[in-house]
Protein backbone atom coordinates (compact mmCIF):
# COMPACT_ATOMS: atom_id res chain seq x y z
CA UNK A 1 0.00 0.00 0.00
CA UNK A 2 1.24 3.46 -0.84
CA UNK A 3 1.52 5.68 2.21
CA UNK A 4 2.29 9.37 2.42
CA UNK A 5 0.91 10.25 -0.98
CA UNK A 6 2.40 13.23 -2.80
CA UNK A 7 0.54 16.50 -2.53
CA UNK A 8 -0.02 16.50 -6.31
CA UNK A 9 -2.29 13.49 -5.89
CA UNK A 10 -4.86 15.49 -3.95
CA UNK A 11 -7.83 16.09 -6.23
CA UNK A 12 -8.73 19.70 -6.94
CA UNK A 13 -10.98 21.38 -9.52
CA UNK A 14 -9.06 22.16 -12.69
CA UNK A 15 -9.85 25.86 -12.45
CA UNK A 16 -7.96 26.23 -9.16
CA UNK A 17 -4.46 27.66 -8.96
CA UNK A 18 -2.23 25.45 -6.83
CA UNK A 19 1.14 26.82 -5.96
CA UNK A 20 4.15 26.03 -3.81
CA UNK A 21 4.32 28.26 -0.77
CA UNK A 22 7.65 29.82 -1.75
CA UNK A 23 6.02 31.12 -4.93
CA UNK A 24 3.18 32.62 -2.88
CA UNK A 25 5.76 34.37 -0.70
CA UNK A 26 7.60 35.68 -3.77
CA UNK A 27 4.38 37.14 -5.19
CA UNK A 28 3.69 38.89 -1.89
CA UNK A 29 7.25 40.22 -1.59
CA UNK A 30 7.14 41.66 -5.12
CA UNK A 31 4.12 43.71 -4.11
CA UNK A 32 5.70 45.00 -0.93
CA UNK A 33 3.60 42.75 1.33
CA UNK A 34 5.61 41.11 4.12
CA UNK A 35 6.33 37.70 2.61
CA UNK A 36 6.93 35.65 5.76
CA UNK A 37 4.32 37.17 8.01
CA UNK A 38 1.50 34.89 9.10
CA UNK A 39 -0.83 37.89 8.88
CA UNK A 40 -1.90 38.88 5.38
CA UNK A 41 -1.50 42.70 5.92
CA UNK A 42 -3.25 43.68 2.74
CA UNK A 43 -6.59 45.11 1.64
CA UNK A 44 -7.99 41.60 1.49
CA UNK A 45 -6.98 40.71 5.02
CA UNK A 46 -10.15 38.82 5.96
CA UNK A 47 -10.62 37.18 2.56
CA UNK A 48 -7.05 36.03 2.42
CA UNK A 49 -7.05 34.74 6.00
CA UNK A 50 -10.31 32.84 5.56
CA UNK A 51 -9.21 31.44 2.22
CA UNK A 52 -6.07 30.04 3.81
CA UNK A 53 -8.12 28.47 6.61
CA UNK A 54 -10.65 27.04 4.15
CA UNK A 55 -7.84 25.38 2.18
CA UNK A 56 -6.50 24.10 5.50
CA UNK A 57 -9.87 22.55 6.32
CA UNK A 58 -9.90 20.70 3.00
CA UNK A 59 -6.39 19.40 3.56
CA UNK A 60 -7.24 18.46 7.17
CA UNK A 61 -10.24 16.50 5.91
CA UNK A 62 -8.01 14.70 3.40
CA UNK A 63 -5.32 14.09 6.02
CA UNK A 64 -7.75 12.49 8.49
CA UNK A 65 -9.22 10.36 5.69
CA UNK A 66 -5.77 9.34 4.60
CA UNK A 67 -4.81 8.39 8.18
CA UNK A 68 -7.91 6.22 8.38
CA UNK A 69 -6.98 4.51 5.11
CA UNK A 70 -3.26 4.17 5.79
CA UNK A 71 -3.53 2.33 9.10
CA UNK A 72 -6.12 -0.44 8.77
CA UNK A 73 -4.62 -2.34 11.70
CA UNK A 74 -5.02 0.54 14.15
CA UNK A 75 -7.63 0.09 16.91
CA UNK A 76 -11.25 0.38 15.83
CA UNK A 77 -11.80 3.38 18.13
CA UNK A 78 -8.87 5.15 16.47
CA UNK A 79 -10.45 4.61 13.07
CA UNK A 80 -13.79 5.87 14.37
CA UNK A 81 -12.14 9.05 15.66
CA UNK A 82 -10.46 9.63 12.28
CA UNK A 83 -13.77 9.05 10.46
CA UNK A 84 -15.47 11.51 12.76
CA UNK A 85 -12.74 14.02 12.06
CA UNK A 86 -13.23 13.68 8.29
CA UNK A 87 -16.89 14.56 8.80
CA UNK A 88 -16.03 17.48 11.11
CA UNK A 89 -13.48 18.92 8.68
CA UNK A 90 -15.90 18.65 5.77
CA UNK A 91 -18.41 20.72 7.76
CA UNK A 92 -15.67 23.23 8.55
CA UNK A 93 -14.81 23.50 4.86
CA UNK A 94 -18.47 24.25 4.12
CA UNK A 95 -18.62 26.83 6.90
CA UNK A 96 -15.53 28.61 5.60
CA UNK A 97 -16.84 28.51 2.03
CA UNK A 98 -19.93 30.30 3.32
CA UNK A 99 -17.81 32.74 5.30
CA UNK A 100 -15.80 33.45 2.15
CA UNK A 101 -19.03 34.36 0.36
CA UNK A 102 -19.97 36.46 3.37
CA UNK A 103 -16.80 38.56 3.10
CA UNK A 104 -17.11 38.93 -0.69
CA UNK A 105 -14.85 36.14 -1.81
CA UNK A 106 -15.08 32.55 -3.03
CA UNK A 107 -13.02 29.41 -2.73
CA UNK A 108 -10.42 29.59 -5.50
CA UNK A 109 -10.01 33.38 -5.48
CA UNK A 110 -6.48 32.91 -4.11
CA UNK A 111 -3.92 30.17 -4.80
CA UNK A 112 -3.84 27.14 -2.51
CA UNK A 113 -0.49 26.19 -0.99
CA UNK A 114 0.88 22.77 -0.12
CA UNK A 115 2.63 23.43 3.17
CA UNK A 116 -0.04 21.89 5.43
CA UNK A 117 -0.05 18.62 3.51
CA UNK A 118 3.71 18.43 3.80
CA UNK A 119 3.19 18.32 7.59
CA UNK A 120 1.20 15.10 7.39
CA UNK A 121 4.03 12.93 6.12
CA UNK A 122 4.64 10.39 8.91
CA UNK A 123 4.71 6.60 8.62
CA UNK A 124 3.65 5.96 12.22
CA UNK A 125 0.01 6.63 13.22
CA UNK A 126 1.21 7.97 16.60
CA UNK A 127 3.43 10.52 14.84
CA UNK A 128 0.69 11.27 12.32
CA UNK A 129 -1.82 12.25 15.02
CA UNK A 130 0.88 14.08 16.97
CA UNK A 131 1.66 16.16 13.89
CA UNK A 132 -1.82 16.68 12.49
CA UNK A 133 -4.04 16.66 15.58
CA UNK A 134 -1.69 18.27 18.05
CA UNK A 135 0.57 20.34 15.78
CA UNK A 136 -1.74 21.58 13.03
CA UNK A 137 -5.00 21.49 14.98
CA UNK A 138 -3.23 23.20 17.88
CA UNK A 139 -2.24 25.94 15.43
CA UNK A 140 -5.89 26.08 14.31
CA UNK A 141 -6.91 26.75 17.93
CA UNK A 142 -4.52 29.72 17.99
CA UNK A 143 -5.68 31.08 14.63
CA UNK A 144 -9.39 30.69 15.39
CA UNK A 145 -9.19 32.26 18.84
CA UNK A 146 -7.51 35.24 17.22
CA UNK A 147 -10.13 35.44 14.47
CA UNK A 148 -12.92 35.35 17.08
CA UNK A 149 -11.33 38.28 18.93
CA UNK A 150 -11.02 40.20 15.67
CA UNK A 151 -14.69 39.53 14.86
CA UNK A 152 -15.66 40.75 18.34
CA UNK A 153 -13.59 43.86 17.71
CA UNK A 154 -15.43 44.36 14.41
CA UNK A 155 -18.80 43.68 16.03
CA UNK A 156 -19.41 40.89 13.52
CA UNK A 157 -21.42 38.13 15.20
CA UNK A 158 -21.65 36.00 12.06
CA UNK A 159 -17.89 35.46 11.89
CA UNK A 160 -17.54 35.28 15.67
CA UNK A 161 -20.12 32.52 16.12
CA UNK A 162 -19.24 30.53 13.03
CA UNK A 163 -15.56 30.39 13.98
CA UNK A 164 -16.37 29.62 17.61
CA UNK A 165 -18.40 26.64 16.42
CA UNK A 166 -15.43 25.36 14.42
CA UNK A 167 -13.01 26.00 17.28
CA UNK A 168 -15.06 23.72 19.54
CA UNK A 169 -14.42 20.85 17.12
CA UNK A 170 -10.72 21.64 16.79
CA UNK A 171 -10.34 21.41 20.56
CA UNK A 172 -11.85 17.93 20.38
CA UNK A 173 -9.46 16.98 17.58
CA UNK A 174 -6.45 18.01 19.64
CA UNK A 175 -7.76 15.94 22.54
CA UNK A 176 -8.13 12.96 20.22
CA UNK A 177 -4.56 13.47 19.05
CA UNK A 178 -3.22 13.60 22.59
CA UNK A 179 -5.17 10.50 23.56
CA UNK A 180 -3.98 8.42 20.61
CA UNK A 181 -0.41 9.65 20.66
CA UNK A 182 -0.16 8.40 24.26
CA UNK A 183 -2.21 5.23 23.81
CA UNK A 184 -0.42 4.05 20.68
CA UNK A 185 2.98 4.55 22.31
CA UNK A 186 2.18 2.95 25.67
CA UNK A 187 5.23 1.05 26.95
CA UNK A 188 7.38 2.41 24.11
CA UNK A 189 8.99 5.69 25.25
CA UNK A 190 11.20 5.85 22.16
CA UNK A 191 8.18 5.77 19.89
CA UNK A 192 6.53 8.51 21.98
CA UNK A 193 9.70 10.58 21.68
CA UNK A 194 9.69 10.21 17.89
CA UNK A 195 6.03 11.22 17.71
CA UNK A 196 6.69 14.30 19.85
CA UNK A 197 9.72 15.17 17.73
CA UNK A 198 7.55 15.05 14.61
CA UNK A 199 5.08 17.41 16.27
CA UNK A 200 7.94 19.72 17.29
CA UNK A 201 9.12 19.85 13.69
CA UNK A 202 5.65 21.01 12.65
CA UNK A 203 5.42 23.58 15.44
CA UNK A 204 8.77 24.91 14.17
CA UNK A 205 7.37 25.39 10.67
CA UNK A 206 4.68 27.65 12.08
CA UNK A 207 6.68 29.76 14.49
CA UNK A 208 6.69 32.59 11.92
CA UNK A 209 10.07 34.05 12.71
CA UNK A 210 9.86 34.22 16.49
CA UNK A 211 6.91 36.60 16.45
CA UNK A 212 4.45 34.42 18.37
CA UNK A 213 3.46 35.30 21.91
CA UNK A 214 0.54 34.88 24.28
CA UNK A 215 -2.49 37.06 23.59
CA UNK A 216 -1.72 39.41 26.49
CA UNK A 217 1.82 40.10 25.20
CA UNK A 218 0.88 40.63 21.55
CA UNK A 219 1.97 43.78 19.74
CA UNK A 220 -0.71 45.41 17.65
CA UNK A 221 -0.84 47.06 14.25
CA UNK A 222 -3.55 48.95 12.39
CA UNK A 223 -5.30 47.02 9.64
CA UNK A 224 -7.95 48.34 7.28
CA UNK A 225 -10.85 45.90 6.85
CA UNK A 226 -13.53 47.19 4.49
CA UNK A 227 -14.35 50.78 5.39
CA UNK A 228 -12.90 50.73 8.88
CA UNK A 229 -9.54 50.39 10.53
CA UNK A 230 -8.98 47.90 13.34
CA UNK A 231 -6.14 46.98 15.66
CA UNK A 232 -4.94 43.47 15.00
CA UNK A 233 -2.19 41.35 16.54
CA UNK A 234 1.13 41.66 14.75
CA UNK A 235 1.48 37.89 14.59
CA UNK A 236 -0.49 34.73 15.30
CA UNK A 237 -0.85 34.53 19.06
CA UNK A 238 -0.87 31.44 21.27
CA UNK A 239 -4.32 30.70 22.66
CA UNK A 240 -3.36 29.38 26.08
CA UNK A 241 -6.96 28.88 27.27
CA UNK A 242 -8.06 27.03 24.13
CA UNK A 243 -4.93 24.89 24.24
CA UNK A 244 -5.54 24.03 27.90
CA UNK A 245 -9.11 23.10 27.03
CA UNK A 246 -7.70 20.93 24.28
CA UNK A 247 -5.63 19.00 26.77
CA UNK A 248 -2.20 20.56 26.31
CA UNK A 249 -0.44 20.76 29.66
CA UNK A 250 1.07 24.01 30.98
CA UNK A 251 4.47 22.37 30.51
CA UNK A 252 3.71 21.59 26.86
CA UNK A 253 2.54 25.14 26.21
CA UNK A 254 5.67 26.55 27.84
CA UNK A 255 7.79 24.21 25.72
CA UNK A 256 5.96 25.48 22.63
CA UNK A 257 6.70 29.09 23.55
CA UNK A 258 10.36 28.32 24.24
CA UNK A 259 10.57 26.51 20.91
CA UNK A 260 9.13 29.54 19.14
CA UNK A 261 11.74 31.75 20.79
CA UNK A 262 14.73 29.68 19.79
CA UNK A 263 13.70 28.64 16.31
CA UNK A 264 13.03 30.65 13.20
CA UNK A 265 12.46 27.88 10.72
CA UNK A 266 9.65 29.44 8.70
CA UNK B 1 -19.06 27.16 -6.92
CA UNK B 2 -22.15 25.41 -5.62
CA UNK B 3 -24.71 27.64 -3.92
CA UNK B 4 -24.57 26.60 -0.30
CA UNK B 5 -27.79 28.47 0.55
CA UNK B 6 -29.33 29.09 3.97
CA UNK B 7 -28.49 32.76 4.10
CA UNK B 8 -31.90 34.01 5.19
CA UNK B 9 -31.10 33.31 8.84
CA UNK B 10 -28.05 35.58 8.69
CA UNK B 11 -28.85 39.17 9.58
CA UNK B 12 -27.42 42.25 7.93
CA UNK B 13 -26.25 43.09 4.43
CA UNK B 14 -24.20 40.50 2.61
CA UNK B 15 -21.57 40.18 1.44
CA UNK B 16 -19.75 42.55 3.78
CA UNK B 17 -16.94 43.03 1.21
CA UNK B 18 -16.88 43.53 -2.54
CA UNK B 19 -15.80 40.82 -4.96
CA UNK B 20 -12.61 41.89 -6.72
CA UNK B 21 -12.93 41.59 -10.50
CA UNK B 22 -9.97 40.94 -12.74
CA UNK B 23 -9.23 44.16 -14.70
CA UNK B 24 -9.89 43.69 -18.45
CA UNK B 25 -6.30 44.81 -19.17
CA UNK B 26 -5.06 41.61 -17.52
CA UNK B 27 -6.83 39.43 -20.08
CA UNK B 28 -5.64 41.67 -22.92
CA UNK B 29 -2.04 41.34 -21.74
CA UNK B 30 -2.46 37.59 -21.30
CA UNK B 31 -3.84 37.25 -24.85
CA UNK B 32 -0.90 39.22 -26.19
CA UNK B 33 1.62 37.10 -24.28
CA UNK B 34 0.10 33.77 -25.25
CA UNK B 35 -0.30 34.69 -28.93
CA UNK B 36 3.39 35.58 -29.01
CA UNK B 37 4.23 32.13 -27.64
CA UNK B 38 1.87 30.44 -30.11
CA UNK B 39 3.64 32.22 -32.98
CA UNK B 40 7.01 31.25 -31.57
CA UNK B 41 7.87 34.94 -31.17
CA UNK B 42 9.99 34.60 -28.05
CA UNK B 43 11.28 38.17 -28.28
CA UNK B 44 7.75 39.57 -28.05
CA UNK B 45 6.98 37.31 -25.09
CA UNK B 46 10.29 38.25 -23.45
CA UNK B 47 9.51 41.94 -23.89
CA UNK B 48 6.62 41.53 -21.46
CA UNK B 49 8.46 39.26 -19.02
CA UNK B 50 10.31 40.39 -15.90
CA UNK B 51 13.96 39.20 -15.80
CA UNK B 52 13.28 36.96 -12.79
CA UNK B 53 10.96 34.85 -14.99
CA UNK B 54 13.24 34.41 -18.02
CA UNK B 55 13.95 30.79 -17.06
CA UNK B 56 10.23 30.09 -16.65
CA UNK B 57 9.64 31.66 -20.07
CA UNK B 58 12.32 29.47 -21.62
CA UNK B 59 10.65 26.34 -20.20
CA UNK B 60 7.25 27.48 -21.38
CA UNK B 61 8.45 28.39 -24.86
CA UNK B 62 10.04 24.95 -25.21
CA UNK B 63 6.70 23.32 -24.35
CA UNK B 64 4.68 25.27 -26.92
CA UNK B 65 5.43 24.22 -30.48
CA UNK B 66 5.10 27.27 -32.80
CA UNK B 67 2.12 27.46 -35.16
CA UNK B 68 0.49 24.33 -33.72
CA UNK B 69 -2.23 26.03 -31.70
CA UNK B 70 -4.96 28.42 -32.78
CA UNK B 71 -7.17 28.54 -29.73
CA UNK B 72 -6.73 29.70 -26.13
CA UNK B 73 -8.88 28.25 -23.36
CA UNK B 74 -8.73 30.13 -20.05
CA UNK B 75 -9.54 27.46 -17.50
CA UNK B 76 -8.74 29.09 -14.17
CA UNK B 77 -7.46 32.07 -12.28
CA UNK B 78 -6.59 33.43 -8.86
CA UNK B 79 -4.87 36.42 -7.39
CA UNK B 80 -2.47 37.47 -4.70
CA UNK B 81 -3.29 41.09 -3.85
CA UNK B 82 -2.95 42.90 -7.22
CA UNK B 83 -1.15 40.16 -9.13
CA UNK B 84 -3.27 37.77 -11.18
CA UNK B 85 -2.70 34.14 -12.06
CA UNK B 86 -4.20 32.68 -15.22
CA UNK B 87 -4.41 28.99 -16.06
CA UNK B 88 -4.57 28.21 -19.75
CA UNK B 89 -5.00 25.24 -22.05
CA UNK B 90 -3.93 25.30 -25.68
CA UNK B 91 -5.70 22.49 -27.52
CA UNK B 92 -3.83 21.15 -30.53
CA UNK B 93 -0.98 18.80 -31.12
CA UNK B 94 0.39 18.38 -28.59
CA UNK B 95 -2.00 20.06 -26.12
CA UNK B 96 -0.34 22.30 -23.54
CA UNK B 97 -1.49 23.46 -20.12
CA UNK B 98 0.25 26.16 -18.08
CA UNK B 99 -0.30 28.92 -15.57
CA UNK B 100 1.40 32.27 -15.17
CA UNK B 101 1.25 35.41 -13.06
CA UNK B 102 0.83 38.95 -14.33
CA UNK B 103 1.56 42.08 -12.33
CA UNK B 104 1.76 45.75 -13.21
CA UNK B 105 5.20 47.35 -13.49
CA UNK B 106 5.83 50.99 -12.47
CA UNK B 107 5.04 52.05 -16.07
CA UNK B 108 1.59 50.53 -15.72
CA UNK B 109 2.27 47.60 -18.08
CA UNK B 110 1.16 44.10 -17.16
CA UNK B 111 4.20 41.85 -17.18
CA UNK B 112 4.75 38.14 -16.63
CA UNK B 113 6.34 37.37 -13.24
CA UNK B 114 6.38 33.56 -13.14
CA UNK B 115 5.07 30.61 -15.12
CA UNK B 116 4.61 26.88 -14.63
CA UNK B 117 4.24 24.34 -17.42
CA UNK B 118 1.47 22.05 -16.14
CA UNK B 119 1.31 19.75 -19.16
CA UNK B 120 0.94 16.20 -17.90
CA UNK B 121 0.88 17.39 -14.29
CA UNK B 122 -1.94 17.92 -11.84
CA UNK B 123 -0.65 21.08 -10.26
CA UNK B 124 2.32 23.33 -9.53
CA UNK B 125 2.41 22.07 -5.96
CA UNK B 126 5.53 19.99 -6.40
CA UNK B 127 8.83 20.72 -8.12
Amino acid sequence: MERMIAVDKLARPEDHILLRSDRVRNARAEQGITPNSPMPYEDDFLKSRMHGICAGEFQAMEAAGRTLYDFPDAPWEFQLDMARQVWDESRHAEIYMKLLEYVGSYYGEFPEGEVLWSCTQAEDPAARVAGINRGLEGLACDVFEQLIRLAQNMGDEVIERAVDYVLADEITHVRMGSKWMRKLTEGDPERLKRAQAFQDSIDDVFNFGNGRTFVENAEHVKQRIGEKEFEIDRSITIAREARLLAGFTEEEIDRLVKGFRKSAAY
Amino acid sequence: MADLGFRENVMGPQPIGKIVEQPPEVREAADHFIHALMRGDIDAAKAMTEPQAYDDLKTLAAAIAPERHDKIEYIGGARIARHFFLKVRLPGTPPVKFQFRLGQNPAGEWTMREANDLTGRRSAWSR
